[in-house]
């Protein structure tokens, strides 16, 4: 990744504080509690396990990803962003390595003060970094709002994003930064789309360095 | 130490090495095309002059062929074992796999048995097989463990015990006689003569799991005072 992740490239770029324990949960394969300012998920993965077989590939590991909403059974909101982080694990996975397994991926949110799902696709990939799955490469979520002002601020919490006009939530990948998800809320126009996009991809570098940093500090 | 890889990362000191000899990669590390990419994280580790792998924390075990393992018997299905390995998929044991067994003198193995056994076949399309036989039809070291206990660990923990130059059990058994049976699946048996005996021998390896070798071999200078005080 080179000379473009140093600290000086980051120095105007403002994401909150970005916090992470690694394995939180004793019996799960890998497991990763991180919040991004108030913003806390726990995520786990289990595999590769055994699979059902109606659920069987055999060409590919099957992916079971799992949400569970802060309180009550998953809404319709909740399966859909299970779908979404669903689609980008699949694209991060070499899935190809395990064919005939399942790998189960199980995401609790423990306090949502915007930014919620970014959170949790950052989690997700650190509790597969953690639980040692094979990955083409990892992905980084990052959230922005639209102001009034025609403003884009970069991972606000709850209280900016109130008043928001509109909310994107872009996810990286690691390799070129290319985008491999997008979920947009909200009225603007493409300029500001291209902002946002902007923005966001130059704070990706950030999440992946923090990675880089938990991975080193892990005791191998 | 080597630098720490995230999956997706190109290493460029192996295609270094590999323009003028080859290359063997082994886990964590994949070729596309003409580059090498990392699939997991972790540390690159090299062994002169050509072997490099990543060093990563792992729990789940993905059998390999020929490593031993701690089983239990789950199912006898006519005339094969099944056993829980831990991994994906619950790998099979013939019961001709046994020293000196006959279609007429079958092994005595009852369900819930431990086993040491090796992995013979271990791909990703088959299922894994098992053999506590070597390849002259000796038993050595596998076959049923009784008494004793068993517990489990990460991968990790279990490559470093078994790493030659991990002094632990060594410092370990000039302390107390006891038997261990170490499965590269992450699970270890134990067996010393008293129950106090067997859980410090059991604490005192998951203790090592985050400690260097340098600390290890200080902690194992004065073992004795700690396990039993």
């Amino acid at each position: 990744m080179g000379s473009d992740t140093g600290d000086d490239a980051y120095s105007d770029i403002h994401l909150r504080a970005l916090n992470c324990e690694v394995n939180p949960l004793t019996r799960s394969d890998g497991s990763a509690m991180l919040t991004q300012g108030e913003t806390a998920v726990i995520a786990s993965v289990y595999g590769p396990v055994e699979v059902k077989t109606q659920n069987l590939q055999i060409e590919n590991a099957t992916l079971d990803v799992c949400y569970r909403p802060k309180t009550g059974l998953p809404t319709i909101t909740d399966r859909s962003r299970e779908n979404v982080i669903k689609r980008i694990c699949e694209t991060a996975i070499l899935t190809a390595l395990h064919p005939r397994t399942s790998i189960v991926v199980v995401i609790q949110e423990l306090e949502n003060r915007s930014g919620l799902e970014a959170c949790a696709v950052n989690a997700v990939c650190l509790a597969l970094l953690n639980g040692g799955i094979a990955m083409k490469f990892t992905v980084a979520g990052v959230h922005s709002i639209l102001k009034e002002n025609d403003e884009i601020v970069l991972d606000p919490d709850s209280k900016e994003s109130i008043n928001a006009l509109a909310h994107f939530t872009f996810v990286f990948d690691s390799l070129q930064r290319n985008v491999v998800a997008v979920n947009t809320q909200g009225k603007f126009n493409m300029a500001q789309y291209n902002d946002a996009l902007t923005i966001c991809r130059a704070a990706s570098g950030k999440i992946f360095e923090f990675y880089r940093e938990i991975i080193s500090k892990r005791p191998v | 130490m080597s630098a720490v890889l995230v999956p997706g990362e190109a290493v460029s000191e192996i295609e270094e090495v590999a323009k003028t000899k080859k290359v063997v990669l082994g886990p964590g590390l994949r070729r596309t095309n003409d580059s090498v990419l990392a699939c997991k994280a972790g540390v690159l580790c090299k062994k002169a002059p050509n072997m490099f792998w990543i060093d990563s924390y792992q729990r789940r075990y993905v059998p390999v062929r020929g490593e031993c393992v701690l089983g239990v018997v789950t199912q006898k299905a006519g005339d094969i074992f099944r056993v829980d390995i831990g991994a994906h998929e619950q790998a099979c044991l013939s019961y001709l796999a046994f020293e000196g067994a006959t279609k007429k003198n079958r092994p005595d193995i009852q369900l819930g048995d431990l086993l040491y056994a090796r992995l013979v076949v271990a791909s990703r399309d088959l299922e894994p097989e098992l053999v506590c036989v070597n390849s002259h039809g000796k038993k050595e070291k596998l076959g049923v463990l009784n008494d004793g206990f068993v517990f489990n660990c990460s991968i990790n923990l279990v490559r470093k015990i078994l790493n030659k130059n991990c002094p632990l059990l060594q410092a370990l058994q000039r302390e107390m006689p006891f038997e261990v049976a170490v499965g590269m699946n992450g699970r270890i048996w134990i067996k010393a003569k008293t129950m106090r005996e067997t859980i410090a021998v059991g604490n005192a390896i998951l203790a090592t799991e985050f400690v260097s070798n340098d600390d290890i071999r200080k902690l194992c200078e004065n073992i004795g005072n700690i396990l039993f005080t």
